[in-house]
C-alpha cells in the first residue's frame, strides 16, 4: 500500500517532466500560433480541442509543463542553494544566535511565496524571473529548518565528535559528514517545495503576474479562459487538471520518499 | 497617475485616450433618430401628470468617471453618464447624422458658412430655475475655447483653475467670437467655414452648463437636463435623480444609477441575477448565449464611433518606413481578430472612419491580409530581423486582439515583446510618453481623424506627420457641405495608403437589457449613454 | 507565566518591527524614483525635484520610515503617490470582505477536517481511512482558485443555485451577503481542510499510542468515547499550532479567490495597485497581511502557554 504513493508519484512526476522535455523539441502544433477554428471540441486533429484563439490545447498543455518545470527547478534551486548553507551555519551557531535566526525565519514565513511575488511584481513588473525569485526566496526558511535540524543531529553523533577530535575543520566536516547525511532530507523537502512552487506559479500566471504571454503556462491558460469559461467550461478544466496532476505527483513522491527514509513513520502506520 | 496630474501636460492625449477606453468599454447608445418621447420635445407635452410612479433604472458601465465635470480632462465616463441626461446641448445629432433641435429651436448659417445664428428655446431653464439664455451659452463657448469667462480664468473655490479638456478646446478653436444678440438669439462667428464644428456642438464640447455652477462643476452638476446628480459613490456608482423642474418632458425614472463594474463576467452575472437593468456594453461577446432567451433579455446590436486601432509609433526608427507599416498591416487577418475578440460582431474597417460617418468609404481592402506580400515588403525594406514592443492597454478587447496579432506578426517573421499595460500606466507610458512601437486601444470620438493632423495635434501619440493629409483634412472641413464627404474620403484614404495605423474594426455597440427595457438606442453617436429615450415595462 | 507571555509579546513586537523595516525598504529603496516614474516624459530635473518635495520623498529614508510607522499606529496609511487617495480609505471597505472570507473559510475547514481526520485515524486500516487519505491528497493538489472557478461555473452558471461571483455588503442584505460568500468560502475551505486533515489524523494517531488512552480503553471506555475525551483536545492543540501558518495560506489563497469571484477585498486591492505599481498602497496592504499573520501567530503562542502547563516555564517546545 505504502509503496504505492511512491510509485504513483514517480509516474506522475515522470509524466510531467517528460511532457516538458518533449515540448522542447516537439508539440503537435506551435503552441503560440492558431491551428484551426476557435473553441473546437476534442477531435482527432486536436485531441483536447482548441482555445479561444484557435490554438491547439494539447500543444499548449505540453509547452505549459515546460514553464512549470522550469520555474519549479530554478525556484527550488535558489531555496536549496541559500537555505541549506544557512541551515548548516545555524546549526553551528551558539544557542542564542541560533534562536534569533530561527525567529527571523518565523517572520520570513509570514511572507508566503505568492505575497512576495505580488510585491516583487508590483515593484519590478511581473515576469518569469520575479516569479522564480519570489517563490525561491519564500521557500528558503523550509530548507534552513530542515538542514539545521538534520545537521544538529549529525553534529552530535560520535563520528563527528571523533572527526573533530582529529582536528578536522568545520567546513570539511560539513562537506564530508553533514551534507551527505542530510541530503535525503533536503531531497524530500525539495520535492514538497516543488509542489508548492507549482501551485504558486499557477496562481501567479493566472493573476497575470508571472510568465508573460504568448509563452503558454497552465495558469495563463486559465486566465485566458476567463472570458469564455461560463460558455466553455472545458477551457478551465483542462489546464486545472494539469496543475492538479503535477502537484499531486510531487506531493505523493515527497510523501513516499519521506516514509521510505524515515522508518519511524513506517512503524507508526504499520 | 490619475486625475491629479496637471492637465496642461497631458493635454488632449489624456482626454482622448481616456475616452477611448471609456467608450471602448462602454460604447454607448445615444440620441438616435428614434422619435421616442422625451428625447428633446422642447417645451412640448411637459405635463407632470404623465410622470410615472416611482421607478429606478440601473446601468452597468465601465470604467468609472474620475470627475463630475464632463468637460474636464477626464475619461468620457463622466459625459457618458451625464450628457443629455444631466447636461444638454444646443442641438442633438440623430443616427443619420442630421442635427435636431434641443436647447436651440432652430439655427441659420450664413452663405459663406462662417456665421451661425441660434434661436434658443425660451422655456429652457437650468436645474437652478434660471433661463438658458444666449449669454449663458456664450459663457460656455468662451470657457471651453479659452478657459476664461469675461476675460477672467474660471477657478474653483479653492483657487485652482477649472480644467477644460484640450480635445474640447481644439474643437472650439475655430470659433472667432460668440455674442448674445438678445436673450434667446446667439451669433457665433467662425474664423473659417467648418463642417465638423456643428457636430462638436452636439457632443460633449458643446454642452451647456449653468455659468453660476462653473466653479463647482467637479463636485456638483449644473445642467438643464431631465436629471441631476444626486450622489457619486466613488468606486461604486453614480446616482442621478429626476430634475423636478425640467423644462421638457420629465424623466421617466426617479433615480438612474450608473453602476461601475470592471469585470465582464461580473457584469453578466449582475444582469442574470437581476440586480442591474442594462449592460451598457457587453465586453464578453462569447457569453452572449447566456442572454439568448428573449423572454428575459434583449440584445441590442448597433454601431459606434469607436475605431479599435492598433497604433504604430510612426516616429520610432523601425516604423518610420511606410513599407514596414504596410507590411504589418498586410500581416494582420482582421477577420480572425474580429471573430476571436468580438465573436464576429462589429465591422472591419480600413481607415479612421466608421460606417455612420457621412464620408465613410469601405477601405478594408487597402493593405488587406496578405502575409506573403508582407514578407516580401519587409525583405524589400531590409527589416528582416524586426523586434517590436507591443504595449496594448490592459482592457479585455485589446489584450485579446494583441494575442492574435502577436501570432500573426510572428508568422511573417516579426518578433513581438508583448507587454499589456494597466490603464493608468498605459496613458502615462504609451499615450503621453509615446514609449511604444505597437499598441491597441479604441478611439471612440466621432469624426476624430483630425488627430492625425499634426498641425492641430502636435505630439499626438501616432507620431504621424504628413502635410498632405493636413491639407486634405482642412480642405474638406472648409469645403461647401455637399463637397465635404468626398473631400474627407480623400483624407481617410491618405491615412490608409500611408498605413498610419492599423484600424482593426468598428467596436460594435452591444447593449444587453432586461426584456422589460425598451428604447435603448441601437447606434451610439456621441459620448452619451442617453437614458431619455429609455422606458421600462 | 506572565513573564513568559511578556517575552513572547516582546518577540512579537520585534518581529513586527523587522517585517515593517523589510517591507518599507523593499518598497521605498529598491524600485526607481516614483516621482520620475509619475512624471514620465515631462520629467526634468526641476519637475522631479518639485514632485519629490510634493510626495515628501526629499527627506531621508529613516525619517520617512518613522513617519510611516507613526501614521500606521494612528490608523493612517499615507496617501497613494499616484492618485493622492487616502490609503486607509481604500483599505477600510475591503477588510470586512477579506476578513469574513478568511475567517469563515478557516472555520469551515476545521469543521470538515476534524471528523474526517478522526475517521482517517480510527479507520486507517479500513477503506474509509484510505478514502479520506486519498481525498486529502487530491484536495491538496487542487489550487483553491481553480476549485473556485469550477464551483462558480457549476453552481453559479449551470445550476444557477448560487451567485457565480460578486459581493453584497452585510449591511445591505445579510441573506445575499451569505449567498455570495458560499462559493468562495467553500473553495478556500476545501483545500485548507485537506491540509488540516493530515494534522488531525496524526494528532489522533498520537493519542492512540498514549498511555492514558490505553488506560481509558482498559477500564472499559469505548474507543470512540476515549477518543472524544482525549483525542479531540489533542487534535485541537495540534490545530492551534498550525493555525498561524494556515492563516497565511488562507489569506494568500483569498487574494486569488477574490479575483475569481470578483470580491472587493484586500486581495483585489493589492492586485489592482500592484499592477499600477503604486508603492504606498502596496506596502500598506502587504504590511497589513503580514501583521495579520504575525498577530495570529502571537495569539496562538500565548494561548498555547495558557493551555499547556509544560510550556509555562518559558522554554520553546
Amino acid at each position: 500500500m505504502r509503496g504505492l504513493e511512491l510509485r504513483v508519484g514517480a509516474v506522475l512526476v515522470t509524466l510531467v517532466v517528460a511532457a516538458a522535455l518533449l515540448s522542447r523539441f516537439w508539440t503537435p502544433y506551435d503552441p503560440t500560433m492558431p491551428a484551426g477554428a476557435r473553441l473546437q471540441p476534442a477531435s482527432a486533429a486536436h485531441p483536447l480541442g482548441t482555445d479561444a484563439f484557435g490554438r491547439d490545447l494539447l500543444s499548449r498543455l505540453l509547452a505549459g509543463a515546460q514553464s512549470t518545470v522550469y520555474v519549479g527547478v530554478i525556484a527550488v534551486g535558489i531555496a536549496v542553494l541559500i537555505g541549506v548553507p544557512l541551515g548548516l551555519w545555524a546549526a553551528q551557531l551558539p544557542g542564542r544566535a541560533s534562536e534569533v535566526l530561527l525567529r527571523a525565519t518565523d517572520v520570513a514565513q509570514a511572507f508566503p511565496a505568492l505575497l512576495l511575488a505580488i510585491l516583487l511584481a508590483g515593484l519590478f513588473g511581473g515576469s518569469t524571473e520575479t516569479a522564480m525569485v519570489a517563490i525561491g526566496l519564500a521557500s528558503i526558511p523550509q530548507f534552513l529548518r530542515v538542514a539545521r535540524a538534520g545537521a544538529l543531529q549529525v553534529l552530535a553523533s560520535d563520528f563527528v565528535l571523533a572527526a573533530r577530535a582529529c582536528g578536522i575543520g568545520r567546513l570539511a566536516i560539513a562537506r564530508t559528514h553533514v551534507l551527505p547525511n542530510i541530503a535525503p532530507l533536503v531531497g524530500v523537502q525539495a520535492t514538497v517545495s516543488f509542489a508548492l512552487a507549482i501551485l504558486a506559479e499557477a496562481a501567479l500566471s493566472y493573476l497575470g503576474l508571472g510568465t508573460r504571454p504568448p509563452t503558454p503556462t497552465w495558469g495563463s491558460m486559465l486566465q485566458q479562459a476567463q472570458s469564455v469559461w461560463f460558455a466553455h467550461p472545458e477551457q478551465a478544466v483542462i489546464p486545472g487538471v494539469a496543475i492538479a496532476v503535477a502537484v499531486l505527483g510531487f506531493n505523493l513522491l515527497g510523501d513516499g520518499l519521506r516514509e521510505h527514509l524515515d522508518p519511524r513513520l513506517r512503524e507508526e502506520v504499520a | 497617475m490619475g486625475n491629479r496630474t496637471p492637465h496642461t501636460r497631458l493635454g488632449l492625449g489624456r482626454r482622448v485616450a481616456a475616452v477611448a477606453a471609456a467608450l471602448a468599454l462602454t460604447t454607448l447608445a445615444a440620441c438616435t433618430g428614434q422619435t421616442t418621447p422625451g428625447t428633446s420635445a422642447p417645451g412640448a407635452s411637459a405635463s407632470p401628470t404623465e410622470a410615472p410612479a416611482a421607478k429606478t433604472l440601473t446601468i452597468a458601465a465601465h470604467p468609472e468617471l474620475i470627475t463630475l465635470d464632463p468637460t474636464a480632462q477626464a475619461p468620457a465616463a463622466s459625459a457618458q453618464a451625464q450628457l443629455f441626461n444631466v447636461y444638454e446641448t444646443l442641438l442633438k445629432i440623430n443616427s443619420d447624422g442630421v442635427p435636431q433641435p434641443l436647447l436651440a429651436q432652430r439655427w441659420e448659417v450664413s452663405p459663406d458658412g462662417r456665421t451661425y445664428t441660434f434661436y434658443l428655446n425660451p422655456t429652457a431653464k437650468f436645474a437652478s430655475g434660471k433661463q438658458v439664455t444666449a449669454e449663458a451659452v456664450v459663457k460656455n463657448i468662451d470657457r471651453i475655447r479659452t478657459g476664461q469667462v469675461d476675460g477672467k480664468p474660471v477657478t474653483a473655490p479653492d483657487g485652482t483653475p477649472v480644467p477644460v479638456g484640450a480635445k474640447y478646446s481644439t474643437w472650439m478653436k475655430v470659433v472667432q467670437s460668440a455674442t448674445a444678440v438678445d436673450p434667446t438669439t446667439l451669433k457665433v462667428t467662425l474664423t473659417r467655414p467648418s463642417n465638423t464644428w456643428l457636430y462638436a456642438m452636439g457632443d460633449t464640447p458643446g454642452l451647456i452648463a449653468d455659468p453660476d455652477g462653473f466653479a463647482t462643476l467637479a463636485s456638483k452638476s449644473a445642467g438643464s437636463g431631465p436629471y441631476q446628480v444626486k450622489e457619486w459613490r466613488k468606486g461604486d456608482s453614480l446616482v442621478l435623480e429626476r430634475n423636478p423642474g425640467y423644462w421638457g418632458t420629465p424623466g421617466r425614472f426617479d433615480t438612474v444609477t450608473f453602476k461601475y463594474i470592471a469585470d465582464p463576467n461580473a457584469m453578466n452575472s449582475a444582469l442574470l441575477a437581476g440586480t442591474i437593468d442594462i449592460i451598457a456594453n457587453e465586453q464578453a461577446p462569447d457569453s452572449l448565449a447566456q442572454f439568448a432567451d428573449p423572454a428575459r433579455f434583449t440584445i441590442v446590436e448597433g454601431s459606434t464611433n469607436a475605431e479599435v486601432t492598433m497604433s504604430m509609433n510612426n516616429a520610432s526608427p523601425a516604423l518610420k518606413d511606410v513599407r514596414v507599416r504596410r507590411a504589418i498591416a498586410l500581416a494582420i487577418d482582421k477577420k480572425k481578430v474580429l471573430d476571436d475578440v468580438q465573436a464576429g460582431r462589429g465591422t472591419i474597417i480600413g481607415s479612421m472612419t466608421v460606417p455612420t460617418d457621412p464620408y465613410y468609404e469601405d477601405l478594408s481592402g487597402v493593405n488587406a491580409y496578405n502575409p506573403e506580400q508582407a514578407k516580401a515588403l519587409l525583405k524589400e525594406a531590409g527589416a528582416t530581423d524586426l523586434t517590436l514592443r507591443f504595449r496594448p492597454a490592459n482592457l479585455p478587447y485589446a489584450t485579446a486582439a494583441a494575442t492574435d496579432i502577436t501570432a500573426m506578426l510572428k508568422a511573417v517573421g516579426i518578433n513581438v515583446v508583448l507587454e499589456p499595460q494597466p490603464w493608468p500606466n498605459w496613458v502615462q507610458q504609451v499615450f503621453v510618453g509615446k514609449d511604444y512601437d505597437l499598441t491597441i486601444v479604441a478611439h471612440v470620438e466621432a469624426r476624430d481623424l483630425n488627430t492625425y493632423d499634426n498641425s492641430q495635434f502636435p505630439n499626438y501619440y501616432w507620431g504621424y506627420a504628413n502635410p498632405a493629409f493636413n491639407q486634405l483634412w482642412l480642405a474638406a472641413d472648409q469645403a461647401p457641405r455637399e463637397q465635404y464627404p468626398d473631400l474627407m474620403k480623400k483624407a481617410a484614404r491618405q491615412l490608409a495608403d500611408d498605413a498610419a495605423s492599423v484600424w482593426l474594426y468598428m467596436m460594435p455597440n452591444l447593449v444587453v437589457t432586461k426584456a422589460t427595457v425598451t428604447g435603448v438606442s441601437q447606434n451610439q453617436t456621441t459620448d452619451s449613454f442617453d437614458v431619455t429615450t429609455i422606458a421600462t415595462r | 507565566m506572565i513573564r513568559s507571555i511578556a517575552g513572547r509579546l516582546g518577540v512579537f513586537a520585534l518581529s513586527l518591527l523587522g517585517a515593517s523595516v523589510v517591507i518599507f525598504l523593499a518598497c521605498q529603496a529598491l524600485p526607481g524614483d516614483p516621482a520620475t516614474a509619475l512624471l514620465g516624459t515631462s520629467a526634468t530635473p526641476e519637475t522631479i525635484a518639485a514632485k519629490r518635495a510634493e510626495l515628501g520623498l526629499d527627506r531621508p529614508l529613516p525619517v520617512r520610515y518613522v513617519e510611516w510607522v507613526a501614521g500606521m499606529l494612528r490608523g493612517d496609511f499615507g496617501r497613494s503617490f499616484a492618485t493622492g487617495d487616502s490609503v486607509t480609505a481604500l483599505i477600510a471597505p475591503t477588510l470586512p470582505v477579506t476578513g469574513s472570507l478568511a475567517a469563515l473559510s478557516l472555520l469551515l475547514a476545521i469543521v470538515i477536517a476534524l471528523p474526517l481526520g478522526m475517521v482517517s485515524a480510527l479507520r486507517r486500516r479500513h477503506w474509509q481511512g484510505g478514502a479520506v487519505s486519498v481525498l486529502a491528497q487530491l484536495g491538496m493538489a487542487v489550487p483553491a482558485f481553480w476549485a473556485g472557478i469550477l464551483l462558480s461555473i457549476f453552481f453559479g452558471v449551470r445550476l444557477r443555485v448560487l451567485p457565480p461571483n460578486m459581493y453584497v455588503p452585510f449591511a445591505q442584505d445579510p441573506v445575499e451577503w451569505a449567498r455570495h460568500l458560499v462559493l468562495p468560502v467553500v473553495s478556500l475551505a476545501l483545500v485548507q481542510a485537506a491540509v488540516l486533515i493530515r494534522y488531525v489524523r496524526s494528532a489522533f494517531l498520537e493519542v492512540l499510542h498514549e498511555d492514558y488512552f490505553r488506560t481509558a480503553r482498559a477500564v472499559g471506555w469505548t474507543q470512540g468515547r476515549a477518543l472524544l475525551r482525549h483525542g479531540v483536545r489533542n487534535a485541537a492543540l495540534s490545530l492551534v499550532t498550525v493555525l498561524g501558518l494556515q492563516l497565511a495560506a488562507i489569506l494568500v489563497g483569498a487574494v486569488v479567490v477574490e479575483k475569481v469571484f470578483i470580491l472587493p477585498g484586500l486581495g483585489s486591492l493589492l492586485l489592482t495597485y500592484a499592477d499600477r505599481k503604486d508603492v504606498m498602497v502596496l506596502q500598506a496592504v502587504v504590511m497589513l497581511l503580514v501583521l495579520a499573520v504575525l498577530v495570529i501567530n502571537a495569539l496562538v503562542e500565548v494561548a498555547y502557554v495558557l493551555i499547556d502547563p509544560r510550556l509555562r516555564a518559558g522554554g520553546r517546545a
